[in-house]
């Protein structure tokens, strides 16, 4: 091959990659700059690309109490209430999905490959069919409008899958280590929270990014459960702007950044852990 | 098999089988007894019976989200995974470009749905949208299209926004997969005088045939249970021109509180995704096989 095609080539190659990251991040990026601008400047024509005089004053209405009277929700709280729905239900899901993992990948027991199996394929129903059933369960227990009623839902929606991705990273873990450590007198317990689990911490960061994410965002179940403005979350307080706005996409930029800050954060910083789950759970659904 | 062994697994699966039972399994038989229940504003009057069906069946909307429905899950999987295919094509040559932008397609993935949504609507809207007024202004188009809220247009434009926001997992998938099929066949083939496209359809199609289908039925199941980007972007609307299975169903719960009709609706859906669960297990055999033989 001569030189000339071959610079054509990766000339070729670039414009696509530059065509792709922009077709990725620009919707994103667009949102993102309309949270600076000002309502007069959202409004106007021809559209100004960068904001022309830069203003914090989105954010400062999103977070100041006297924005918030009637109309607008109070978003430090929406953020305390999607935090503790994520985190506990994290801490949930790691702890039950561990001790499960552990049986599916080192003991044997009639009907295992069966129930995990069964495990994994309940996670395709939880959808739009669900609410209906859902709300109804919710009101019966009395767990309708309550933030440890998500807490429980989102963890039953979330265990199977770190099960899962817990239970395949054990099955790599050679039986040996645990097995010796038991020889010299440890029990299963121990040999299994001191030998097994720091093997194991890949599978659970992973499982617990995963879960994270998935909670933090949730909007269908929350919406259809929480009533009082003080339970809401950020999910909901973002999708509460499509009744209100009518050009104050400003709020919306700030709001979006908001709710979008805390995944894009896990997914920098997390990108190793990130893939593995991704890759891993689309093979089983 | 230890006795012991055998009563210890099953108290640590316990708490994980109940939740399942009771937050999936419960609500799943739930539903489908309350679609065969005659429903009167919340009040249940007598089971046994199809009434629910027979009037969702009269119900004028219910053909307009079918044929919207098709258009959702049928379109949108057919353009996630074409699509998906080109650009799992492209990430899977080897270089810097490629390996970074495999890290950052995965950004639309991860972003919540609210937010997707958001930063679309913003894009498109009607009258100060960037994309109709780029278009206008290059003289593409006459005036600023109103993208959402023309009945014709709005549910292609739900499943551009979805395309976005799932098929860079599809170009993954399929990107792994393209990277895996053996360089010695490729290098023969080229050695035979096949040109690239010619490579790309007898060498590297065969090798990948079975993680495409995977990853389409994958993506059907993806696409239907899919509830808050449509329902956050139209509500629906305008007058049930983009209204799909799920927003029907909520919209039917806790708009209408018609649980009658909700009811039967959501039963429909089960039964699509349990075809579809099966279409996936039955693709899957092989790899299922060899998961129990381990």
């Amino acid at each position: 091959m001569n030189e000339q095609p071959r610079t054509l080539n990766w000339i070729m190659l670039g414009l696509i990659g530059l065509v792709i990251s922009i077709y990725v991040l620009f919707p994103v990026f667009w949102l993102f700059l309309a949270s600076f601008k000002t309502q007069p400047e959202l409004a106007q024509l021809p559209i100004s690309f960068w904001p022309e005089a830069p203003t914090l004053e989105a954010y400062k209405a999103l977070f100041s109490p006297t924005h918030q009277k009637g109309q607008l929700l109070d978003w430090p709280q929406l953020i305390g209430n999607s935090f503790f729905i994520a985190v506990s239900s994290t801490i949930i899901v790691l702890i039950f999905g561990t001790l499960a993992g552990y049986a599916f990948a080192r003991l044997n027991f009639p009907g295992r490959d069966l129930i995990l199996g069964g495990l994994l394929i309940s996670r395709m129903f939880q959808g739009a069919a669900l609410l209906l059933p859902t709300y109804r369960l919710m009101s019966m227990l009395g767990l309708q409008d309550s933030l440890i009623g998500l807490v429980l839902l989102y963890s039953a929606f979330g265990l199977p899958f770190a099960t899962w991705i817990i239970a395949s990273s054990l099955r790599e873990i050679p039986r040996e280590l645990e097995e010796s450590a038991m020889m010299d007198g440890a029990s299963r317990l121990q040999s299994m929270v001191m030998v097994v689990l720091p093997l194991a911490t890949p599978a659970l960061i992973t499982a617990a990014m995963w879960h994270f994410v998935g909670a933090w965002s949730e909007f269908a179940f929350a919406s259809i459960l929480l009533e009082s403005n003080e339970h809401k979350t950020v999910t909901i307080g973002l999708a509460s702007f499509v009744e209100l706005f009518t050009l104050e996409f400003q709020y919306v930029g700030a709001a979006a950044t908001i709710v979008a800050l805390p995944i894009m954060l896990i997914f920098l910083f997390g990108q190793r852990y990130f893939t593995r789950g991704l890759l891993a759970g689309a093979v089983k659904g | 098999m230890l006795k012991s062994d055998r009563f210890l697994a099953y108290a640590l699966i316990l708490p994980v089988v109940a939740a399942v039972l009771a937050f999936v399994v419960g609500p799943t038989y739930n539903v489908a007894t309350l679609s065969l229940t005659q429903v009167v504003m919340g009040q249940e009057r007598g089971f046994g019976t199809l009434n629910n069906f027979r009037a969702l069946w009269a119900d004028p909307v219910f053909g307009l989200v079918l044929k919207n429905t098709a258009i959702w899950i049928l379109g949108g999987t057919l353009l996630c995974v074409s699509v998906g295919l080109g650009v799992g094509a492209y990430l899977a040559i080897d270089s810097k470009v490629t390996g970074w932008l495999r890290a950052l397609i995965l950004l639309p993935w991860v972003l919540p749905d609210v937010v997707t949504a958001m930063a679309w609507k913003w894009m498109l809207h009607g009258q100060v949208g960037i994309i109709g007024q780029t278009l206008e202004s290059t003289g593409l188009t006459e005036g600023t299209i109103s993208f959402m809220g023309d009945p014709k247009l709005v549910m292609w434009m739900l499943v551009v926004v979805l395309v976005w926001r799932k098929m860079p997992l599809v170009a993954l998938i399929l990107c792994a997969a393209i990277r895996a099929v053996p360089d010695d066949q490729v290098e023969a083939a080229r050695m035979d005088g096949a040109n690239a496209v010619e490579r790309f359809r007898f060498v590297t199609l065969p090798n990948i045939a079975f993680s495409l289908t995977a990853v389409t039925v994958i993506s059907m199941i993806w696409i239907t249970a899919e509830f808050a980007l449509p329902w956050i972007m139209t509500g629906g609307g305008p007058a049930n021109a983009s209204q799909i299975m799920a927003t029907y169903i909520y919209q039917q719960s806790f708009e209408f509180f018609n649980w009658g009709v909700a009811s039967a609706m959501s039963v429909i859906n089960l039964v699509m995704l349990v075809s579809i669960v099966a279409l996936y297990l039955y693709v899957n055999r092989r790899s299922w096989a060899s998961e129990a033989s381990k």
